[in-house]
């Protein structure tokens, strides 16, 4: 196939945007945004009073609408993948565009696996790694968007609020200025869904169960000895009583998984709004600076969801293993 | 100079609290120095070492994370 020279148009649409954005930075000044570890409300009366019978209020809140992009999202690209692997092994087996690009991704994803959990594993704990990594990259990725965190509702503040300008048609932009009484605050429409902790939660919750199934399809109950280890109790009474408290231990261990999963993701995220918050505040009408922050949030959202991923990996390959007097793993 | 001592307290915590990202520093440093080493000797292992040090890295800087959370969590007067 004789490849045509290509006019490489688009990167110049890049570039324009990237003056454009340093332009409209110094016209109007970025303004450090309300920084809350909650996601905010976006109405402010709950949707239901009691969300399936014993849940409580069910507000509307801003990461909602963009877990719905979200997922919305990934299963456009999912179908498109789909499709395009079926227009190719109709063809002639090449696969091109999106299937290309998925199928090399989940190849290099599934070799990492086989090395790891090796090849009896590697077709049950593939999935798993596959789905969290592929979600939270696109979670973490998705508030890059320009728009994301910046463009939302504007109510009166409680406390210290900023003054707005009226744009017209109901739109309003909010000013630099500060203001003890009657200022204003935004609560913008997206906001990165690993920015909540109930997102990480979630996935840090379904990801702790999905290892202890891992390891009982593996081991079958005996998987539980790992927690309540009797098997020297009686044997050697000392050492068996020194085993059965590690093993208690070993309970701890497992839970503070939750913790570390929740909170190094969530974490990770909620320090990059903050540093980009800080850093677009420091500078006022500068705004080349905040644009290099988010290229390192890219860098830091593609190695958490590499991480979120690949520890899930390899605990469910640790527990399928089994446990004798290995060595095991810090987290 | 006025002020509120517990407003001026928490800003206080808030850096004391930041103290436990030096032993993250010193994690990373570490782990980095180890997987460079190997990668020198011998640089065949170069995609392996990589992926196997940023994992540690990523741990060692969970750990400076906490502590960032807790800060924040004192800075934003959320407990």
């Amino acid at each position: 196939m004789e490849t045509q020279k290509r006019t490489p148009w688009r990167r110049w649409i890049v570039l324009v945007l990237m003056v454009a954005g340093f332009i409209l930075g110094g016209i109007y000044a970025p303004v450090q945004p309300e920084i809350t570890v909650a996601a905010e409300k976006l109405i402010e009366e709950p949707l239901t009073e009691n969300f399936l019978g014993f849940a409580g209020p069910f507000y509307l809140v801003n990461t909602l609408p963009t877990l719905a992009v979200t997922i919305v999202l990934l299963l456009v690209i999912g179908f498109a993948a789909n499709r395009s692997l079926k227009k190719s092994q109709q063809t002639d087996l090449v696969p091109r565009g999106i299937g290309n690009v998925m199928e090399a991704i989940l190849e290099m994803l599934y070799n990492m696996t086989e090395g790891s959990a090796g090849t009896k594993w590697a077709k049950a704990i593939f999935p798993w790694f596959a789905t969290i990594m592929i979600y939270v990259l696109f979670a973490n990725l998705l508030k890059l968007i320009p728009g994301f965190e910046s463009i939302g509702v504007i109510h009166h503040a409680h406390g210290e609020g900023h003054a707005i300008a009226e744009l017209g048609g109901g739109w309003a932009n909010i000013l630099p200025e500060k203001l003890e009484h009657d200022g204003y605050i935004l609560a913008p429409f997206f906001r990165g869904i690993s920015v909540d902790l109930n997102f990480t939660l979630s996935l840090a919750l379904i990801s702790f169960f999905a290892i202890q199934v891992m390891g009982v399809r593996a081991q079958g109950l005996g998987y539980f000895s790992k927690f309540f280890n009797t098997k020297r109790m009686f044997k050697v009474p000392f050492f068996g009583a020194m085993d059965f408290l590690v093993g208690l231990l070993e309970i701890i261990s497992e839970f503070a998984k939750i913790l570390s999963f929740t909170f190094r993701l969530f974490g990770n995220m909620f320090a990059g709004v903050v540093l980009v918050a800080v850093v677009a505040s420091l500078l006022g009408k500068i705004s080349i600076l905040p644009a290099m922050i988010m290229m390192f949030e890219l860098f830091v959202g593609l190695i958490q969801a590499f991480v979120f991923g690949m520890l899930t990996m390899v605990f469910m390959a640790m527990a399928t293993q089994g446990h004798g007097d290995e060595e095991h793993a810090e987290h | 100079m006025d002020g509120n001592i517990l407003d001026a307290m928490r800003f206080v915590g808030a850096g004391l609290a930041m103290i436990g990202a030096a032993g993250a520093g010193v994690g990373i440093g570490l782990s980095v120095q180890g997987a460079l080493g190997g990668m020198a000797r011998n640089p065949d292992t170069y995609g392996n070492l990589l992926t196997n040090m940023i994992l540690g890295v990523a741990f060692s800087e969970s750990i400076a994370i906490y502590c960032l959370v807790i800060a924040f969590l004192m800075l934003f007067k959320v407990v």
